[in-house]
């Protein structure tokens, strides 16, 4: 496969999200602009300015109408996908790491940083997902976080919990409604900050990515983790490919000890795992610098990883990307073939 | 001679030419449904060139969500604004490429990739092979064995007493021990007959070529002087994935020899390209494409 090459950015990318159909490509980084591009052949189709700081977060709706970015100016802006027009700010004390839309793009949660004496919190927005319409000031929610910051969340399936991710490595499972706190349970090893939590397509599970050097498959609903994935390196972002049982992770040493070694120990590639047996099955070079995220595509034909180099690298998959089936997939399918003839 | 234009007699003709009108493009429908047109245009040099193509319609529909379609004709904006249609250099380059195909062994191929496959191979050997004294059978080296001035190596000593019983006279142990003729260790046997030899492997002329697969290779010959192994390249990639291309050329002059081989990693695409490109015109020259024959 021929990666396309998005340079639309002049630092370290932060995240990079598809938005519901797959066609477009969301990416955000530190240097304070969006970009948005065509997925299929890599043509940007517009930048949104306005952010007076590095953006750490953005999301789209599922209509792919408004757009939402959480950035270090404290603020969460509300972008018009199709214009790049800024329709609405939002004031923060702190810092925004997270922002995520639920199912219906009717709420917006956002995870505010813990600094200068105020705690970190989870706040929650009521959007309307139209473009002319008045967005409330009102906060619908705020959690605080008392034991650990948090530093990832996000909805569940029927916006039922909120499920967050801590900087002392343990998930948390809020009321989507309410904002109690129901479980908290540590999940990663203590004090190993989790980096990144990416939903499956029907946000009954999720997976989460940790400094610890691991990746686990949790479902939403009790927070029972079913797979492991472990690599050799601190990891900093994490996926579940569609239509294809396999899991991306990214990561790399951290970048500010890039300088000192090569490439190749570097370990800046994207490692893919099969979801259900845990196996290492591939991994993809490419980036320069650690990955800092990992996109998959919502159809299955491809995936984008961000890198600390600021690239953005596209991938469409090859044929051998999709053949691929373990033995005992295939002897599963011949003999279901077997049984229909 | 100030001649700042170049400019032959012999281009008169064609100069004039130039601003005479083109012939009009030709279009002929043939029988199995391609079309054949004929063009002409001038290149580079001003000279008159024929260009003959044929040309297949395939309508290929590809079904997307009406959303999708709309959203490519969304007009560009913020810093895209300006921007033609099309993907923009400036932001958007296409990478190299890169082989990924999934495989639950893959971290052993990338180390065979990274090794040399032969010195792999030997170390694989020597791992439980153990330091044998040809004298007395302990754990070191011969030369440094304690009785290697007392003793005559193991083996040896029997083939000596046997030599001496057929000899007419007693031979000296050393004498004895190149009596015992070839086979034994000592002796020099050609690479070639070294057959039970655990380097015999790694000993092979052209190295890291002996492990090539030529299941989906193919021989390219009566290919032009000029050629480049990125024009190769170019062409056979249309068919499927190419791992490697040898073009063969002369060390001093660089000029291609007039083979090359192409390695597809799949061997259907190397039947479809053997195929198609048998035969294909390429710089003047006719190409002849069949699979490569294992070097014998």
């Amino acid at each position: 496969m021929r990666p396309i090459l998005l340079a639309g950015h002049e630092r370290a990318l932060t995240q990079i999200r598809y938005n519901r159909e797959g066609d477009l490509i969301f990416s955000v980084s530190k240097d304070q602009i969006i970009c948005v591009w065509f997925s299929h052949n890599g043509e940007r189709l517009g930048t949104y300015r306005g952010h007076q700081g590095a953006i750490w977060t953005i999301d789209v709706d599922p209509t792919s109408t408004i757009l939402a970015s959480g950035s270090a100016d404290n603020t969460i802006r509300l972008w018009d996908v199709k214009t790049g027009k800024c329709l609405k700010t939002w004031d923060f004390p702190t810092a925004v790491k997270r922002v995520e839309f639920n199912e219906d793009g009717t709420k917006l949660l956002g995870v505010t940083e813990k600094r200068m004496g105020h705690m970190g919190t989870i706040v929650v927005l009521d959007i309307k997902v139209d473009v002319e319409a008045e967005q409330s000031d009102e906060k619908a929610l705020t959690i605080v976080c008392e034991e650990s910051k948090a530093t990832v969340a996000g909805w569940s399936y029927l916006s039922k919990y909120i499920i967050a991710g801590h900087e002392d490595g343990s998930v948390s499972q809020y009321d989507g409604k309410t904002g109690d706190l129901i479980f908290n349970i540590p999940i990663h090893e203590l004090n190993q900050q989790i980096t990144d939590l990416q939903w499956s397509q029907d946000r009954t599970y999720f997976i989460t990515a940790s400094k610890d050097k691991t990746a686990k498959l949790i479902t939403a609903k009790d927070l029972e983790v079913l797979k492991t994935y472990v690599a050799d390196t601190p990891l900093n972002s994490a996926a579940i490919t569609p239509k294809k049982d396999f899991v991306i992770l990214g990561g790399g040493q951290a970048a500010m000890d890039v300088t000192t070694t090569s490439a190749r120990q570097g370990k800046f590639e994207a490692r893919f795992y099969h979801k259900i047996f845990e196996d290492e099955i591939g991994r993809v070079r490419g980036h320069f610098g650690p990955l800092n995220t990992v996109a998959a595509d919502p159809t299955g034909k491809g995936y984008a990883s961000g890198g600390e180099d600021g690239y953005v690298r596209v991938h469409h998959f090859d044929k051998g990307y999709f053949d691929f089936v373990y033995e005992v997939e295939r002897e599963r399918q011949n003999r279901l073939a077997a049984g229909n003839a | 001679m100030a001649a700042p234009r170049k400019h032959d007699w012999a281009d008169d003709d064609e100069l004039e030419e130039t601003t005479a009108d083109l012939p009009p493009i030709q279009k002929i429908e043939n029988k199995d449904g391609t079309w054949t047109i004929i063009e002409y245009r001038y290149n580079d040099q001003g000279q008159k060139v024929k260009v003959t193509r044929r040309v297949r319609n395939v309508t290929r529909r590809e079904v997307i969500n009406p959303r999708v379609a709309e959203r490519r004709t969304w007009k560009k904006f913020g810093d895209s604004a300006n921007d033609p249609p099309g993907p923009n250099p400036n932001t958007t380059t296409v990478g190299e490429n890169i082989i990924f195909t999934p495989s639950i062994n893959w971290r052993k191929e990338a180390k065979n990739e990274a090794n040399d496959p032969n010195a792999q191979a030997m170390k694989d050997k020597l791992r439980d092979k153990k330091v044998k004294c040809r004298i007395c059978n302990g754990e070191h080296f011969t030369a440094r064995c304690p009785y290697k001035d007392t003793m005559a190596p193991i083996g040896e000593a029997g083939a000596a007493d046997v030599a001496a019983g057929m000899g007419d006279e007693l031979a000296a142990p050393g004498a004895a021990a190149g009596a015992a003729g070839p086979g034994k260790k000592g002796s020099y046997v050609p690479p070639a007959l070294r057959g039970d030899r655990a380097g015999a492997a790694g000993e092979r002329m052209g190295g890291k070529y002996g492990e090539r697969d030529d299941y989906a290779t193919l021989r390219v010959t009566n290919v032009s002087e000029m050629a480049e192994e990125q024009e190769l390249r170019d062409m056979f990639e249309r068919f499927g994935r190419v791992t490697r291309v040898f073009l063969a050329k002369d060390r001093d002059t660089g000029l291609a020899k007039g083979f090359a081989f192409i390695s597809y990693a799949d061997r259907n695409d190397a039947v479809k390209a053997c195929n198609k490109m048998d035969g294909f015109g390429f710089r003047h020259l006719i190409l002849r494409v069949e699979f490569a024959k294992k070097a014998q």
